[in-house]
């Protein structure tokens, strides 16, 4: 093939770059514009540029952009670049621009000008467009979500406070047919109102866990200062009959203070010991309190001499209304372990466990230091 | 009270002297567009400074669409700073729609002013059979079109919003510092409540002395506008500045600060 040469010229190079330029005095007043920028706005050179000044080529809310915000860091810092703005052509033609500027003055005698480069960026606005679309999209339906996620909470706490009373009802008829000596003692009635009792219990159990699930909320303006040494107290008074009956020691050193909601956190340590004593092994149960910090949050540990839990069944514990085959036989609802999953997320911290079946379980979690 | 305007309205107060001097932003900007002028005037005056609610650090929460559907809504927030301030014949200096917002404020409460200085005022945007605006009403749809359609609002005209230029970005950062970004919602009412406003017979109710700082060009508020409201002020002066655009308070500081203070002189 024969070899050809190519010399480049400026003044070509100028007028026909695949970029749009143009020079334009302090007033706006165009001086200079290349072939490129004159095609792409549709205009003729020689009359309609007479006519025009640069903010022409502006659109309302962008001359005001270009006015209050481009102009004068123009003139601070000599240049402004990646500016975007709809430029404006002839009729009706309009595209959106990256557009840098740059401040020029050779000599002090010299007029002082500003070159413009124009990038036509079509294509990169549709793109950004589809890109924002998704990502409105996605934030929809995120708040949906957790609009759903606040109405199914706000329906449990109704339904089971509202279950509340008709149980309590049930209870007491059943109490009253006992007191009143309407079933005689031993027979098979008996039991079977025994076995109601067991139920109404269970399910009582079951509602109170649920109220208690429903009601934790996720709202650090509520938090203030808390002695968690207070909160194992507290926690401690309210399993009072399950400590001594199992003859259960608890080892609590001095703790840290933290911000909290204090009858979530009352709950969380209510939680967690009632667990240890609830899941004893042979041994008496023996439960330890210990912490420790880095810079940013407090890890707190609670370990059981207790019947420990398997590998693998290790992550189910927390889920809502989960439980493990080994404790059919204890009565629970599968709520606590999820009510202080919530309870430790809500105050900025994560919950896990390390056990191992008959070793025992030390559940873990951490909680922000207070500033 | 002082303290809820003050927060209402991102009240600043600097300077050493007892004149007190009112700064009020224009539309889409906040108080710091004041920060050349204001250095000039601490020595000999009382300067005030706020935003605007729905600007720049206002408390947004006070953000009410009636009150606000016209500047009636932002005067009386100018009046309720003055006395909850206790401020004495105020110098009122107001950029763009500023200007028209002290006028009205100064026209219901001629008491609290001594004078009204106005750059780049502009009555009416819309051109009107004999009256020119600079714009047509399709110009001024385009921009509520556009801040309707931009889901980022103001803050989208500078571009490394996702595709952009990660590794830079101090720059965007210091267009949105310096000056400043409205709240979508509000950007596009407020736009509407200014630039469909019509306010060209409020002009000459005022009964205090205004002066017109213009320049030009000026491509949002035109020489001829700045002329007419001049020619309808009661008690008026007039002065161009050898300045273009429409923020000379940002551009062509020195000379603005001279135009005031001759103003005040005289």
């Amino acid at each position: 093939m024969e070899q050809r040469n190519y010399t480049e010229h400026t003044e070509d190079l100028y007028q026909n770059a695949p970029f749009g330029y143009l020079t334009i005095l302090v007033t706006g007043e165009i001086i200079n514009i290349n072939n490129t920028l004159l095609n792409w706005l549709d205009f003729e050179r020689d009359e309609t540029l007479k006519n025009i000044i640069f903010q022409d080529l502006l659109g309302v809310g962008e001359k005001i952009f270009f006015e209050s915000r481009v102009m004068p860091l123009l003139q601070m810092q000599g240049e402004v670049s990646e500016i975007n703005l709809e430029l404006k052509g002839k009729g009706t033609v309009r595209f959106p621009a990256l557009i840098n500027f740059k401040k020029i003055q050779r000599d002090p005698t010299d007029a002082l000008v500003y070159r413009i480069s124009v990038l036509d960026i079509t294509q990169r606005k549709n793109f950004e467009k589809e890109l924002i679309k998704a990502r409105k999209e996605a934030e929809e339906n995120a708040n949906r979500l957790k609009q759903i996620n606040v109405d199914l909470e706000r329906f449990a706490y109704i339904a089971s406070h509202d279950l509340k009373a008709p149980l309590n009802t049930i209870e007491s008829i059943v109490a009253l047919i006992k007191d009143e000596n309407l079933v005689e003692p031993n027979g098979d009635r008996d039991e079977l109102f025994s076995l109601i009792t067991v139920n109404t219990n269970r399910m009582k159990m079951m509602i109170n866990d649920l109220l208690e699930y429903s009601s934790i909320e996720d709202n650090s303006s509520k938090f203030e200062p808390i002695h968690l040494n207070e909160i194992c107290l507290e926690a401690l008074g309210t399993l009072d009959e399950a400590v001594r009956k199992n003859q259960a020691i608890f080892n609590i050193p001095e703790l840290p203070e933290v911000a909290g909601i204090k009858i979530q956190l009352e709950r969380l340590f209510q939680n967690l010991f009632s667990n240890a004593i609830k899941y004893r092994s042979e041994a008496d149960p023996i439960v330890t309190v210990s912490w420790e910090k880095t810079d940013t949050y407090y890890t707190f540990r609670i370990k059981d001499n207790g019947m420990g839990i398997e590998q693998k069944e290790q992550n189910k514990i927390f889920g809502f209304m989960e439980r493990l085959n080994t404790s059919k036989t204890i009565s629970g609802t599968g709520i606590g372990l999820s009510s202080c999953k919530r309870i430790v997320e809500a105050h900025g911290g994560t919950i896990g466990v390390t056990s191992a079946p008959g070793k025992g379980s030390t559940f873990y979690f951490t909680l922000p230091i207070k500033r | 009270m002082e303290k809820a305007i003050i927060n209402k309205n991102n009240v600043k107060r600097i300077g050493k002297g007892n004149q007190a001097i009112l700064f009020a932003h224009g539309y889409g900007c906040d108080q710091n567009m004041w920060r050349f002028i204001t250095p000039a005037f601490e020595e000999d005056y009382d300067i005030v400074l706020f935003d605007h609610v729905g600007s720049g650090n206002s408390n947004e929460s006070h953000y009410d669409y009636q009150k606000y559907n016209s500047l009636n809504g932002y005067a009386e927030d100018v009046i309720s700073l003055i006395e909850n301030l206790e401020l004495e014949k105020v110098i009122f200096v107001g950029h763009s729609v500023s200007s028209i917002i002290g006028l009205l404020a100064a026209t219901q409460r001629p008491d609290l002013f001594k004078s009204m200085i106005m750059i780049g005022p502009s009555p009416c945007y819309i051109n009107d059979e004999e009256y020119f605006g600079g714009f047509s009403k399709s110009d001024i749809d385009e921009l509520i079109e556009t801040l309707e359609s931009n889901y980022l609002g103001w803050s989208s005209f500078i571009t490394p919003i996702i595709v952009g230029n990660p590794d830079k970005p101090e720059f965007s950062k210091e267009l949105h510092n310096s000056f400043c970004n409205m709240n979508p919602d509000i950007a596009k009412h407020f736009a509407k409540v200014t630039f469909l406003g019509d306010n060209r017979l409020d002009l000459n109710k005022m009964s205090i002395p205004g002066l017109v700082i213009q320049c030009h060009p000026d491509t949002i508020s035109p020489v001829k506008v700045g002329k007419y409201v001049y020619n309808n002020l009661q008690n008026g002066e007039y002065m161009l500045l050898e300045a273009s655009g429409h923020c000379p308070h940002l551009t062509a500081p020195e000379k603005t600060i001279a135009a005031i203070k001759s103003y005040l002189k005289s």
